[in-house]
């Protein structure tokens, strides 16, 4: 009797733990097929990206469908991540569960190439990929130690937005140096508009904190309280707590630069090729023109900010990879993508072809691309930047003064760097 | 004899552990693993991403902590919103639950209505009250209709962690609420009875009647208060959008050991030994608080 109940207890028991781990090898199981059909006729290649606006994602299955026309073998899985893409990418990458193929930006590729979870991509190249064709700064930043790890998809530059009405009103001309930028800014604030909307981040002021000689990142590590740094961006303090002629987006109830000048709250900002798309959908009434970003001193400079696409070391389907990776970077797959002008091409000759230098709106983004500077500097930019932000801001609003703030947002960046 | 008799103990005993084995199976795979494994990690030095590595470094991870300034500040915010949502909420939740017990007309409405910012969830209401929050938003429109002085919700460091925590009152206490209404139906109607025979007044039944009666509920809420408190993550996330600023002051110790773990490669050790530190502080702050209570007997 005893015995009996104590089986059937065993019984219950093993189908249920039966049931749990058989819930578990499923799933092994048909990623298992995926890779034993690898070999045979149609290999089925993942990649992922961030989602844009609809007619960004329908530009990409378009690139994709052509691919897969011309490559009968290949099939493409696209995955689009909406939310948290590095955190997604990581998390995925650590688990060997990574797509083939995907996005990866210039500022998160020093660290990421680091770990080893990118393939260097040398060996694949072939002559008629012509890699001399690409905008050799945009290249660089995903090349460590000779070898290239991505090929940059596109790219975009800051460029001086300005309300056209608004300058026309206040008798500016549009402004070419920084010094004309603040005064302009001063005579266009009145009566609830400011003259800068200015994003108070390093990603978009880096260029200006070097501008001046200094170097904000140096040996991989903070160096921005220095005098040459402080004195470089000092102007945007005192242009939000001295003139009063720039305000940061969440001062007046929105959450971007490209919103708080579509709205004309501000009559000027500094922003890049996304912001045209959005202003034409959402604000077409605003008259505004587009000019490179003011210089400072007799010096031109701004940012490029570029995403390639790389593929997963881990990768068992690596040929399949490659040509789709050398599909969609190369002239043909490019030339799609950046057809409507979403994003601009990185390879000179699209660009040519294209012809967005000639463009009254992009021709300023696209003359900056020479001189611009890339947003990324080595492994530990990340820490850098969020540390810089916090403190800036604090600087921004008049809490703390600037160079107590950069003192303490660098020694904290750079105990967190040395004891990584 | 004896013999005889812890067979059939262990005999029991394996029946028992076999009967629960699918709950233990669970509870060791998704709880006390994890929960070991943090340990683990946090004297190690870890490297997830590419070449996986473990480093043992004993408590290289702890001291780190002590010159950390970031994890101070998260620790004192951490703590400053705790000292101030926990006695507001709870006080709240009492307030709430006396007046829908009262015998109100329309009680039942209300409990309803109350309830429900409990039910929404807690990312949409952030959302929604960063609306509201906003330069231009409801808030600062009432505050400039009543002529009060504006602010900047959420890019003001000496303000949005306050924004976070009125909200966080808002949408918790009513949670609370419901658990004192419960306890309220307990307390017998011949305490308040002979109180009235004895001549108290409404505010002295609730003060020497009402609330000791509630002192385990009081227990129970304050210390689920604090365990919800000190993990405070979604709001100021959302808030901050993962920075934990403006100027870190929404930076709370759970976010901060979202960005060591996931934001910065190579730290998840350290982000492991902040888990483990406010294990210990929710551990040590309950106790005390149990302490303060002595016999209880809820949980």
């Amino acid at each position: 009797m005893k015995r009996k109940k104590w089986l059937a207890s065993l019984g219950i028991t093993s189908i249920l733990a039966a049931s749990i781990l058989t819930g578990c090898s499923g799933s092994e199981e048909t990623s298992k097929d995926e890779g034993s059909k690898d070999g045979s006729k149609k290999v089925e290649v993942s990649l992922a990206g961030w989602g844009g606006n609809p007619t960004e994602e329908k530009l990409l299955k378009q690139t994709l469908s052509d691919f897969e026309a011309k490559h009968p073998n290949i099939d493409v899985k696209l995955e689009i991540i909406t939310e948290q893409y590095m955190d997604v990418m990581k998390t995925r990458l650590i688990g060997g569960k990574g797509p083939d193929v995907f996005y990866l930006d210039a500022f998160e590729a020093p660290g990421l190439i680091e770990t080893g979870v990118i393939e260097p991509l040398d060996e694949y190249v072939k002559k008629d990929f012509d890699v001399e064709d690409f905008e050799k700064p945009l290249l660089e930043s995903f090349q460590v130690d000779g070898k290239t790890y991505g090929f940059p998809k596109d790219y975009s530059t800051l460029a001086l937005f300005y309300n056209k009405k608004m300058l026309q009103d206040a008798g500016v001309e549009v402004p070419k140096t920084w010094d004309e930028f603040r005064e302009a800014a001063k005579k266009l604030t009145k009566d609830k508009v400011y003259g800068y909307g200015v994003a108070p981040e390093l990603a978009r002021m880096f260029w200006l904190a070097q501008s001046k000689g200094g170097d904000v990142v140096k040996d991989g590590k903070a160096n921005f309280a220095t005098k040459e740094v402080e004195e470089a961006i000092k102007p945007i303090i005192d242009m939000h707590n001295v003139d009063k002629s720039a305000v940061e987006p969440k001062e007046v109830g929105v959450t971007w630069g490209g919103e708080i000048f579509g709205q004309q709250k501000a009559a000027m900002v500094i922003e890049g090729n996304w912001a045209i798309p959005y202003l034409k959908d959402t604000f077409p009434d605003v008259d505004y023109g587009t000019a490179e970003i003011p210089a400072v001193g007799d010096k031109k400079s701004t940012m490029a900010y570029t995403v390639a696409y790389v593929m997963n070391a881990a990768s068992e389907k690596k040929e399949a990879a490659w040509e789709l990776l050398s599909y969609l970077t190369g002239k043909e797959g490019m030339e799609t993508w950046t057809s409507k002008g979403y994003a601009l091409p990185t390879r000179k000759s699209v660009a040519e072809k294209l012809g967005y230098d000639k463009d009254e709106l992009r021709g300023p983004l696209v003359a900056g691309a020479p001189y611009a500077t890339v947003w990324a500097e080595g492994s530990n930019l990340p820490i850098i930047v969020n540390n810089f932000n916090n403190q800036f801001m604090s600087a921004f609003l008049g809490k703390t003064p600037l160079d107590k703030a950069l003192k303490e947002a660098q020694k904290q960046a750079n105990s967190e760097i040395e004891s990584k | 004899m004896r013999g005889k008799s812890s067979k059939k103990a262990l005999r029991e005993a394996g029946q028992g552990f076999l009967f629960m084995s699918p709950a233990l199976v669970v509870l060791l795979l998704f709880i006390i693993g994890p929960i070991l494994f943090v340990v683990f990690l946090s004297f190690h030095k870890v490297q997830l991403l590419g070449n996986v590595s473990f480093d043992f470094v004993a408590f290289d991870n702890f001291k780190r902590l002590l010159d950390d300034t970031r994890a101070k500040i998260a620790l004192w915010n951490t703590f400053k919103y705790v000292i101030i949502v926990v006695p507001c909420q709870t006080l709240l939740a009492l307030i709430l639950a006396a007046t829908l017990n009262a015998g109100l007309k329309g009680q039942t409405f209300f409990r309803i209505v109350y309830f429900l910012p409990t039910l929404t969830s807690s990312a949409v209401l952030t959302l929604i009250f960063m609306w509201m929050y906003n330069k231009e938003g409801l808030i600062n429109k009432l505050l400039d209709f009543l002529g009060l002085p504006t602010y900047n919700f959420l890019g003001d460091p000496g303000i949005a962690l306050n924004a976070i925590m009125a909200m966080n009152i808002w949408s918790t206490a009513p949670f609370f609420m419901v658990i004192y209404l419960a306890a309220l139906q307990d307390i017998p109607d011949s305490l308040y009875e002979a109180a009235e025979l004895d001549g108290a007044n409404a505010l002295q039944k609730f003060w020497l009647i009402t609330v000791p009666q509630l002192r385990p509920v009081t227990s129970f809420v304050v210390i689920m208060g604090l365990i919800g408190t000190f993990q405070l993550f979604d709001q100021s996330y959302i808030f901050s959008a993962g920075s934990g600023g403006p100027d870190n002051s929404t930076l709370t110790v759970v976010l901060l050991v979202y960005q060591y773990a996931f934001k910065t490669l190579g730290t998840m050790g350290y982000a492991a030994a902040l888990a483990f530190l406010l294990a210990i502080v929710i551990l040590t702050a309950t106790l005390i608080q149990r302490k303060f209570s002595k016999e209880e007997s809820l949980y």
